[in-house]
Order: C-alpha cells, then sequence, then structure tokens
C-alpha cells in the first residue's frame, strides 16, 4: 500500500449533443480505482449519456474520456475492459442462465470446460449457485438481476457500469441488494461506476457521487459532502429533504446573506434559547419519528423530532433550536 | 479470419452508415431500381403512341393512347371491371361480416385457432386450384346441376341462366359463374381484416349499448359497424385490386367479353400495342390509388 | 371483443358453413381424384379407384413440371429470405431517410396485379438481355417473396431488445459474433415462418412465371393448360390435390411457428 491510486475513468471537458441540446455539457470528472462511484440526478440530467460514454455505446461530441489513462476514442465497446449491467438486464432469453454467464467468455474462445467453471464460480458469488441450467424466463427479477452482474463480472472487467440497477426491484429487495452491491465491490476491488435517481441508493452505496443536472456536474463529493453541506438549492431539494432558508432567514439566524439549508433532523424543540418561535401547523407521525411544520414567518420549517419527544399540539407556539454548524450556507444559490 | 471480421466489425461501429448500405444495397438495387425502374418504364410508354400504319411504337409524348381508352370497345372493358370489382367486393363483405363477427365475438380458445386457420388455409391455398375447382363444380354435369336437379330446382338455374349479360351458356361460362369464383377466391381476404378490427371492440361496449336501451339492430347500426368499418376497407383494398387486376379467371370463366387484365395481356404481345397495353395498366393502379387514400382517411391501415 | 353470452344459432351456422365452404370445393377436387369417370366432374362420381394416382406419376411432363416448382420454390425461398431479412434488420436499427419506402418497395410487386409485375419483370429482362431461363423464374419469385419474409422478420425484429444487442457488444463480441450468438437464433423461427410461407407462395404463383418463365413450365403454369386445353382431366386432379398438401404443410408450419407471437406469420398477405 502507500501507491497513489490511479484514475480508472476521467473526463476531460466532455460535450456531447444532440443537435441543438446539449446532453452533456463540459463534464469533468475523474473516478478512482477502486471506489464505488454513484451519478445521481433527475431523469434527463445526462447521468446515462456519461454512462453510455464510457461503455462506447456513444460518442463525445468534444473533450476526452480517458480509462486508466488510455484515450478511449476510436475503441468499440467490445474491445474496453468495461462491462455494463443495464437497467433491463438484457439477459439472453435462448441461453440458461451459465450460458449467459459465460457469454463473454465463449466470445473471446475459451473452452466451454473453462469457461463452465468460471460461470459457475461467479454464480456462486452472486448466491444462485444451482441456478445453471434455468432459463432467463424462469427467475424472478432480483434472480435476473444477479445473473446480469455474474454475467458482467466474471469477464473481471476493470470498470463495471450499473445502469439504475435496483430500480425494478421491490423496497426489500432493494436494500438487501444495497448491501450486496457494497459488499461485492469491496470484496473485488474493481471500480463500480453506477446510475441512479434515487438519492437513498446514492448516499447509503457510493464512496463519492456526483449530482448531475442539464449535463452538467452541479456537485461531486462524498455522500456526506452532498448531504450536509449542499453546495445548491438544487441539491439541496433534491438529496434529502431539507429546510431550503431564504437569505434574509439566513441571515437572521446570523449566517450572512446567503442562501442556506437546514436538516430537519438536526433542529431541537426548546423553550429558553430558541434561535427562532413559530407555530405548529402540520403534524405527521412516521414511525421513526414525528415530522412537524413550524411557520417562521412566511416560511414553514420542518423539524424530524425522534420518538419519545412530547409532540406538540397543532397551533401552539414552539421555540427551535440547532448547532451553529448544521446550518449549512449554500456557496451558491 | 478472425482477425478480419474484428477489423470489419470496428469499422462498421465506426461508421455505422456503412453496415446500413451494406445491408440496404442489394434488395434496394433489385427492387427499387429493377423491378421499380422497368415499372415506370413501363406505365412511361402509355405516353407513348402506336403508329397506325407501321405498328411501331413512337416515342413521342402524347396523350392520344389514352384517348383510345376511351372509345366504347375500349371503355366498357374497364366498366366492366369495375363493375365486377364493386359487385365481387359488396358481396364479399356481406358475406364475410358474419363469419369474422362470429370468430371475433364468440370463438374461443381452440375455436379460435381452428376459425382462424380455417381462413389462413385456403387464404394460402392454391389460386389455380381452386379455379380449377370451381370449373369443375359449375360445369353442366357439376355438383350444382346435380344439386339442383335433386330438388327439383333445375329450372331455375336454367332460368337464370337467360338472363341477358349475366347469363349464358352454363354457369361455368358466365358472369354470374365469374362473380361466384371472385368471391370464393377473395373471401379469406376480406375475413381476416373484418375479424381483426371486430376484436379490437371491446366487449363491454355492445353490453353497454344493450344497456343504454339499444335494441340489437341499433347496436349493430351505431356501434358495431362503424367500428368494424375500417376492417371491412381494408378487406375491400384487397378484393377490388384483385378483381381489377385479374386476367386468368375472367378467361377461364368468362365468355369472350375482356377485363381489363385480359385487354393488357391481349395488347403486350411482340405483335401488339404496348402503349395501350400500358395505357390499360395505369387505371388499375390509378383506381387503386385513389381508392387506398380514401382508405387511409377511413383508418384502414390501421386494420391491416 | 369476447362475449360471455352464446351466440345466436343462425350466426353459428352461418359462420361454420361459411368457413366449411371455403374449404368445400377444394375437398371436392380430392374426391374428383378418385373417380372412375374420365371426363371427371360428373357427380356424383360413378365409381372410385386409385389408377389415376398410377397414371399421374407416368407423366414424365408432370414430374419436370414439380420438379421444377419445388427448384424454383427453393430457391427463391433461400434469396427471398437473405434480401428480406437485410432489409429488416436495416429498418428495424436504424432510422434513415427513406425508411417508410422500402415498406412500400418491398410490399408493391405483391400489392401490384400479377399482370404488371409480371411484364415489368419481362421488360427488365429483355432490356438485360437476360434469356428466360429458370434464373429469371426465381429472380421473378424471389421478388415478390421478399415482402412475405421482411413482414415476419421486421415483426420479430421489433420484439428484440435493442439492449441485447448492446449487452453482447459489451461483453466483447464483434458484429458477426452478435449476428450468430444473438440475433440469429432470435429471429430464427420468424425467418423459418416466413421462407415456408415464401415458398407456398412460390409454388402456387401462376401470373408472374407465365411472363418470366419462356418454354417452361412450372407446375402451375401446367395446371393452367390443363385448365384451358384439358389432356386428362383425372390427371389435372390428382396433381391438383398433391398441390393442396404440399402447401398446406409449410403454412402449417409456419403457423406453429409463430403463434405464440403477437403476429401471426400470413395474418396479412
Amino acid at each position: 500500500m502507500g501507491h497513489p491510486m490511479a484514475t480508472a475513468v476521467e473526463f476531460q471537458n466532455v460535450s456531447r449533443s444532440f443537435g441543438t441540446i446539449k446532453a452533456v455539457d463540459n463534464v469533468d470528472l475523474a473516478i478512482e480505482e477502486g471506489s464505488f462511484f454513484a451519478m445521481l440526478g433527475p431523469s434527463g440530467s445526462g447521468k446515462t449519456t456519461c454512462l453510455r460514454l464510457i461503455s462506447g455505446f456513444d460518442q463525445p461530441t468534444s473533450g476526452q474520456i480517458r480509462i486508466f489513462g488510455e484515450a478511449s476514442e476510436g475503441v468499440p465497446p467490445n474491445r474496453r475492459s468495461v462491462n455494463t449491467v443495464f437497467q433491463d438486464y438484457a439477459l439472453f432469453p435462448h441461453l440458461n442462465v451459465r450460458d449467459n454467464v459465460a457469454y463473454g467468455l465463449m466470445v473471446k474462445g475459451i473452452d466451454k470446460a473453462s469457461r463452465h467453471k468460471s460461470a459457475e464460480d461467479m454464480l456462486g458469488l452472486v448466491k444462485l449457485n444451482s441456478f445453471g441450467d434455468r432459463k432467463p424466463g424462469q427467475l424472478s427479477g432480483g434472480q435476473r438481476q444477479r445473473v446480469a452482474l455474474a454475467r458482467a463480472l466474471v469477464n473481471k472487467p476493470r470498470v463495471l457500469l450499473l445502469d439504475e440497477p435496483l430500480g425494478a426491484l421491490d423496497l426489500k429487495l432493494r436494500e438487501a441488494m444495497q448491501d450486496e452491491l457494497k459488499s461485492l465491490q469491496q470484496a473485488l476491488g474493481i471500480t463500480f461506476v453506477f446510475v441512479t435517481h434515487d438519492q437513498g441508493e446514492a448516499l447509503s452505496m457510493a464512496d463519492r457521487v456526483a449530482v448531475f443536472n442539464e449535463g452538467r456536474i452541479v456537485q461531486e463529493g462524498t455522500p456526506s459532502d452532498i448531504y450536509d453541506r449542499p453546495i445548491n438549492r438544487f441539491v439541496a431539494d433534491f438529496v434529502g429533504s431539507s429546510n431550503i432558508l431564504a437569505p434574509d432567514l439566513v441571515a437572521r439566524f446570523g449566517g450572512g446573506n446567503v442562501w442556506g439549508s437546514l436538516r430537519p433532523e438536526s433542529i431541537r424543540l426548546t423553550e429558553k434559547s430558541a434561535i427562532v418561535r413559530g407555530a405548529v401547523t402540520t403534524s405527521r407521525y412516521l414511525g421513526a419519528g414525528t415530522r412537524i411544520g413550524v411557520m417562521v414567518g412566511e416560511t414553514e420549517i420542518a423539524a424530524l423530532l425522534p420518538t419519545g419527544t412530547a409532540v406538540p399540539a397543532q397551533g401552539s407556539d414552539v421555540g427551535l433550536t440547532w448547532d451553529q454548524d448544521a446550518l449549512h450556507l449554500m456557496g451558491q444559490g | 479470419m478472425a482477425a478480419l471480421a474484428d477489423r470489419l466489425s470496428d469499422t462498421f461501429w465506426r461508421r455505422p452508415r456503412l453496415l446500413l448500405a451494406l445491408l440496404l444495397l442489394p434488395p434496394v438495387l433489385w427492387l427499387g431500381v429493377i423491378y421499380v425502374g422497368s415499372l415506370f418504364a413501363l406505365l412511361l410508354q402509355s405516353f407513348f403512341s402506336i403508329d397506325e400504319f407501321s405498328g411501331l411504337v413512337t416515342y413521342e409524348f402524347t396523350l392520344k393512347t389514352y384517348a383510345e381508352l376511351l372509345i366504347p370497345a375500349n371503355f366498357d372493358i374497364i366498366l366492366r371491371t369495375f363493375l365486377m370489382a364493386t359487385v365481387v367486393t359488396i358481396a364479399s363483405a356481406i358475406i364475410a361480416f358474419p363469419i369474422a363477427y362470429y370468430a371475433a365475438r364468440y370463438a374461443k380458445g381452440r375455436w379460435k385457432a381452428l376459425f382462424y386457420l380455417g381462413v389462413m388455409l385456403p387464404l394460402w391455398s392454391s389460386y389455380l386450384v381452386k379455379l380449377y375447382a370451381w370449373k369443375l363444380i359449375l360445369a353442366k354435369e357439376g355438383i350444382i346441376t346435380w344439386l339442383l336437379d335433386s330438388v327439383g330446382l333445375l329450372w331455375l338455374l336454367d332460368k337464370i341462366l337467360t338472363i341477358p349479360v349475366i347469363g349464358g351458356p352454363s354457369l361455368s361460362v358466365s358472369y354470374i359463374g365469374m362473380f361466384l369464383v371472385f368471391v370464393y377466391v377473395w373471401l379469406p381476404f376480406m375475413i381476416l381484416p373484418i375479424q381483426a378490427s371486430l376484436e379490437r371492440v371491446p366487449g363491454n361496449l355492445i353490453e353497454a349499448s344493450g344497456d343504454l336501451g339499444a335494441s340489437n339492430a341499433q347496436t349493430f347500426r351505431h356501434v358495431i359497424f362503424p367500428l368494424a368499418l375500417p376492417g371491412i376497407v381494408a378487406g375491400s383494398i384487397f378484393t377490388f385490386s384483385l378483381t381489377l387486376g385479374d386476367y386468368i379467371i375472367p378467361g377461364v370463366i368468362g365468355s369472350s367479353r375482356n377485363f381489363i387484365g385480359m385487354a393488357v395481356n391481349a395488347h403486350q404481345g411482340t405483335a401488339g400495342n404496348i402503349p395501350l397495353a400500358a395505357a390499360f395498366a395505369v387505371v388499375p393502379i390509378v383506381i387503386m390509388v385513389i381508392y387506398l387514400s380514401i382508405a387511409r382517411k377511413m383508418g384502414a391501415f390501421d386494420a391491416l | 371483443m369476447p362475449s360471455d353470452q352464446r351466440a345466436p344459432l343462425p350466426l353459428k351456422l352461418f359462420a361454420i358453413g361459411g368457413l366449411l365452404f371455403l374449404h368445400l370445393p377444394i375437398l371436392l377436387i380430392f374426391l374428383y381424384a378418385f373417380t372412375t369417370e374420365d371426363k371427371s366432374y360428373q357427380f356424383p362420381p360413378p365409381g372410385l379407384t386409385l389408377k389415376w394416382f398410377g397414371v399421374a406419376m407416368g407423366r414424365p411432363d408432370v414430374w419436370q413440371a414439380l420438379w421444377l416448382s419445388v427448384r424454383v420454390g427453393a430457391i427463391a425461398t433461400i434469396l427471398a429470405i437473405i434480401l428480406g431479412t437485410l432489409c429488416a434488420a436495416a429498418v428495424s436499427r436504424a432510422k434513415f431517410f427513406g425508411r417508410e419506402t422500402i415498406s412500400l418497395l418491398v410490399i408493391l410487386p405483391i400489392a401490384l396485379p400479377g399482370i404488371i409485375t409480371g411484364i415489368s419483370l419481362r421488360s427488365a429482362f429483355a432490356l438485360m438481355d437476360i434469356p428466360f431461363s429458370t434464373w429469371t423464374i426465381i429472380l421473378g419469385h424471389a421478388t415478390f417473396c421478399i415482402v412475405v419474409v421482411y413482414n415476419n422478420a421486421v415483426a420479430r425484429f421489433r420484439r428484440l431488445s435493442g439492449s441485447m444487442v448492446e449487452a453482447s457488444s459489451d461483453l466483447g463480441a464483434n458484429t458477426f459474433q452478435t449476428f450468430r450468438y444473438i440475433i440469429l437464433p432470435n429471429i430464427g423461427t420468424a425467418l423459418l415462418a416466413g421462407g415456408m410461407l415464401a415458398f407456398a407462395l412460390s409454388f402456387d404463383e401462376v401470373i408472374v412465371t407465365t411472363f418470366t418463365a419462356g418454354q417452361q413450365q412450372t407446375l402451375p403454369i401446367w395446371m393452367l393448360e390443363e385448365l384451358v386445353r384439358p389432356r386428362q382431366r383425372p390427371v389435372t386432379n390428382v396433381v391438383a390435390m398433391i398441390v393442396v398438401l404440399v402447401t398446406l404443410l409449410p403454412i402449417l408450419a409456419a403457423y406453429y411457428l409463430t403463434r405464440d407471437g403477437d403476429n401471426i406469420a400470413g395474418g396479412g398477405k
């Protein structure tokens, strides 16, 4: 250890235009080898296009992309050491699970015995040991996803791309898969790049997150950076339900004349040293806590009260306080 | 070999248009250039005329040949063909509708497949065999005569055959016979589109209509028929166009009177009048183009 | 629009009757193939015999015509499969100028009256100085058979997900490997079905054939001759019966091959 990590994927001023529309607008990116990288954003923000630029199914109109230092221009997808897990899994219906997984090895000319062994090993890794003979049509959504994963990983790619991998799964399965993906990545040490519009996924799995909007990266950093210190209103709004406070309020709270964000869970009820007081307008029981809305002037500030705290009655006047550094001042607007 | 395949594959990825061009080149070359080219060449001939004395084609643009179409002998041919096509289409629609209606509405499971196959097989069955079968059926000693004879209605047949224009010496050489054969041969073409468009009518629409107080006849007129119309029009495209261009059935089961297809055939021989043949050929094409554009407006293309 | 009620009886009778009506004439031919009567269309047949089968087998012109039809059908079908699949692949996979006209172009030979297609091809051959031979017949048949394969192939291509093809590429396959291992297996049955229908179409075709055939006789041309100038009617009956049976099999096969799709082969001729 001790040697610097290589850059697995690098974008230098990359743009992709379709006619007059810029799907990707001057994006710079550096994804470190062995990291779990998330591209987060609403649909149409350019994140999927960026993924396709890495895999080679799309070409940038300007800028350079490097994969482990080598320019990817002119290199077709089948020659890149990049593999993709597609959103609809794209399993081959006419092949059984084992042949699906072994496909990449087959087209490289590896003999049947070896590739079947590798396929079986990989199936074991994704916990589908005895499924080799089944056909994709006989599998559930979660099982199909794992086959797609095995099929991509068996080729020992240097970068694994995942396009909204958990979108089609139900909540319980999704959470289980999040844990599995994370531990798989850590065990294998391969660079994972995945695209999602679900901020919960991005925050829980990724080492670093890039938030996309309208073809640009708005903010890039660790999940904590993104969540606790959003750079502007868009990020604050998109990543979690934060209170976005206008400059005049922020100034009142001692922050200066800028926009600020304040997480509901950092607010506490108090009687004595309240920073601000207001009337309770809404109250919603969430199971894990209660979320109340407090009207301060024209703004409704949301506070999350943990279970056990007494919930004030609707209309009552309450005092709110928070730690000084919980109020995050946004550099941009 | 494998290296070459890889290199080619890379080139196709770099230049997807190249792959596209290669895919399209053989078929488009054959169809677009050779077939359509000669089609145009043929139709172009209709704008030329034949020199009456030498019998050779004069390659000068003229509408004289089209004018020839209007002389009674020729115009009769066009009219005759047009009328037959219309009558055949209407009859086919009337006969096909109940069959298609039953198949769409009431046939289920195995019966549905049976009906489908039952219509598909005759559709693809040999045209000539069907024609031959009818020639035998309609013959004087054939099955129809036998049938009518055994119920004592033979005199009726003889009476029908004496009707001027559509009658004839025997069923197998008469317009009535021709009409029967045409309807028989094109019937599957009418059944399938009607069935397809009827199947698209949700069952509860009919129930709703009854629920709102409509009688069966009213439901038919206001709900079922309009929704089936695109299918009927689609089927009529087939029956109409096929009848317009056919030259074998009128020849085998016709009297000596000419139909468009036969006229084209007659004139296109080496000793014939190619411009006139071309002009005759243009007639069904023009009729069908007009018919098709009306049909498209009525939504028939969605039923195809 | 399925209904839960039972159909009114007259409707049911008419529908089934209509269906039978479609098949009866052909069944009649089968009957006539066994008649002892020479003139052969006398009803009811005076007696039944198998002797005409023997006579038919003994006629060299029947065998020649049959063999020519089979040869033409087979080669035209192969050509139609290749050309039709090429077109279908191009149309399904890419957007390009003139895409809609391809569909029109492909259907034209079969949509126009046979006589027009026949004359056009004949003059094209004359212009290119190609003498009439088996190959002109084959080319003519291939021309109108393309659409049959094309329709089936396009329908199947539509169901082939684009991401599957990308996945193959992503996993390292070049264009040819992707075609061989992924595309072909998934469109195979559609091509087969289209091919069977093309064969049936070619086997029965007479109009375009008369214009592109020169001196040769395919089986339908032979039958047309017999219709106009009958030699031995019963032999014609036997041949007709054979023709129906030979074309029955490919149609049924095509139906079963594409039955579970949303586009059943042959549904739109």
